[in-house]
């Protein structure tokens, strides 16, 4: 099935979704962020009815305030449907698609280590990737957790004032990198292609 | 009734050279479970990569996998020359696909020679290992370095290939087929090896389905899911690879598929060389990239690599995640190692070639007494005169091949 007839057929299962459906290249084929329960219906649609048999992997991504978790699944011609979720940072809860996709197991347990999502009905088994003792709480792909201030011999994380100020020091960072930048810039302008 | 036998092996063993751990839980001598934990070499690349600009990234992904760096320097770069609208010079492409065609060879040269020690087969370790030295010195040659070559940038390549090291690639490719040809020939009659290798770590076509396997697994399962076939890109738009399957489904068939991809690779190399066209080798690539996403796939040695990148209108990306083919393969780990003898164990595992980064070291030797630089020769001559000493010549014995 080419991109084309996947956008077709989820346009005519899920209407509310449709236009909001991109196909960037013949290949590719991405949903908007949908809320888990809409998801998941999208999911098991394009594992049983459009023949997306193959889990590829997941991507989460930081969206600000929530947290955004693409599962990617391929068919026989080599399409990729990005089928993608969104949860607050505040409840990460989601349900573990590893029943349906048993390839996704481990990138599932990738989200709980690094972004702190609560996943329900994931499997028994060891964590990954993070050291064990690696601090409760902490989610290093989170914007806001900065590597500066985790100390690897203590295992602890330290933010120089109390609170709140990770953002605001992470925004204090990223001014000093634009300044950087702009200074990189103007004596170095054309990147690495030299020739 | 006992509950059975656990054996912990790894994370540091003398038969899994990279941390990795197993908890293998025995009746007999067979396994009746395993539990894989993974992640003793998590470096933090990805989180790494969204503080640095794009140019710093491709050196930080170059070196997410030690055999494999190519392909995933490939696949970064082309997530981010798509996004910045891009396009790469054939030549660029060209000289991409022979280096990434050396680099399976290498890779899976080195991965026989693996397989061959685990089954106490020293000898195949010992003539393969031998082998891909002289692809690494070709690589050293075209990019500077053994591992980690450097060949890829935005947009485009970094060093361009001359007459001379078209040449000498052409030569190293003679003599490696007429080994090859002798590894494919040991294969398909070496008793021994059959006999190790044939009916283990068995993951079937639906196996592979279902766990997501990729590269020579699912390949040797009979699923061809090379990804210069099924979505080609750069040169292979161009030229055309002839897949290689095989439905043993099980470590020999794994074994088969390698040894006739690297032909394969041979003859794309040749091919390439042959059809280079001339130009320019790079265009320039804009330091800020526009706010997009991209999903890229390029065939790495050991399968799929699968790359995503988000970036967000400045210089440094937003979101990079890189999906390694070793990582797709562990999935359906569990299933191949369950029911077969523990002796078996190691070459399952290192079966689907795990990505065991164990490759870098030094092109050259310097003496102790100063700046003489030893080469490949000299060493040679240093080994036999200890030998000597010791009573044994080995100076009569022949090097195989030849055209090297």
């Amino acid at each position: 099935m080419k991109a084309e007839e996947t956008i077709l057929r989820l346009k005519e299962a899920f209407p509310d979704i449709g236009d909001d459906l991109k196909s960037p290249s013949p290949l590719r084929v991405f949903t908007p962020f949908l809320e888990p329960k809409r998801f998941e219906e999208v999911l098991i649609y394009a594992k049983d009815k459009l023949n997306y048999y193959r889990g590829l992997h997941i991507v989460g991504t930081d969206e600000g305030e929530n947290l955004g978790f693409t599962y990617l699944v391929s068919n026989a011609d080599g399409v990729i449907l990005a089928i993608r979720e969104i949860v607050p940072k505040s409840n990460p809860h989601i349900r573990s698609m590893s029943d349906i996709y048993p390839a996704m197991l481990m990138h599932e347990r990738e989200l709980v280590d690094l972004f702190g999502a609560e996943i329900e009905g994931l499997p028994e088994g060891p964590s990954y990737p993070l050291p064990d003792g690696w601090p409760k709480g902490q989610y290093p792909m989170r914007k806001e957790w900065n590597p500066k201030y985790f100390n690897k011999m203590t295992m602890t994380y330290e933010p120089p004032e109390e609170k709140a100020t990770d953002t605001a020091t992470a925004a204090n960072d990223n001014k000093d990198n634009a300044a950087k930048t702009a200074a990189d810039e103007k004596s170095t302008a054309g990147g690495g292609a030299s020739k | 009734m006992s509950e059975g036998l656990t054996i912990p092996i790894g994370p540091q063993h003398p038969s899994l050279k990279e941390p990795v751990s197993f908890l293998i839980t025995l009746d007999g001598e067979v396994v009746k479970k395993a539990v894989i934990e993974l992640g003793y070499n998590h470096r933090g690349l990805e989180k790494a990569c969204e503080s640095r600009t794009y140019i710093q990234d491709l050196y930080i992904i170059e070196r997410v996998c030690g055999i494999c760096s190519h392909a995933h320097s490939y696949a970064y770069c082309r997530c981010v020359e798509e996004l910045a609208g891009l396009q790469t010079p054939r030549r660029a492409e060209y000289i991409r696909g022979i280096v990434g065609e050396l680099e399976r060879l290498h890779s899976h040269l080195l991965w026989l020679g693996v397989a061959g020690h685990e089954i106490g087969f020293d000898t195949l370790f010992m003539y393969t290992w031998r082998d891909r030295e002289r692809v690494l010195d070709l690589l050293a040659e075209i990019g500077g370095n053994r591992v980690n070559y450097g060949i890829n940038t935005i947009g485009g390549v970094r060093r361009d290939l001359d007459e001379n090291i078209c040449q000498h690639i052409l030569d190293v490719m003679d003599g490696l087929e007429e080994q090859i040809k002798y590894y494919a020939e040991l294969a398909n009659t070496e008793a021994t090896l059959i006999a190790r290798l044939a009916g283990i770590g068995i993951l079937t076509r639906d196996d592979v389905i279902k766990y997501g396997a990729v590269g020579p697994v699912a390949r040797a399962a009979g699923i061809m899911d090379d990804v210069r076939i099924v979505e080609p890109y750069g040169v292979f738009t161009e030229i055309k690879v002839n897949g290689v399957t095989d439905d043993h489904a099980d470590v020999y068939g794994r074994t088969v598929v390698r040894i006739k991809e690297m032909l394969e690779s041979i003859r794309l190399i040749r091919l390439m060389v042959k059809e280079m066209p001339d130009g320019p080798i790079s265009v320039r690539a804009p330091r800020r990239i526009p706010t997009g996403e991209i999903i890229i796939r390029v065939e790495a040695p050991r399968g799929e690599d699968v790359h995503y990148l988000r970036s967000n209108g400045t210089d440094k990306p937003d979101r990079v995640r890189v999906r390694a083919p070793s990582e797709a393969n562990w999935h359906g780990m569990k299933h191949m190692l369950e029911g077969f003898h523990f002796a078996d164990v190691p070459i399952i595992i290192a079966a689907i070639d795990p990505c065991y980064s164990c490759t870098d070291r030094a092109i050259m030797l310097r003496s102790d007494k100063g700046d003489t630089v030893t080469d490949w020769e000299s060493l040679r001559r240093t080994g036999i005169e200890r030998y000597k000493k010791m009573g044994i010549d080995p100076s009569k014995i022949r090097m195989r091949t030849s055209g090297v």
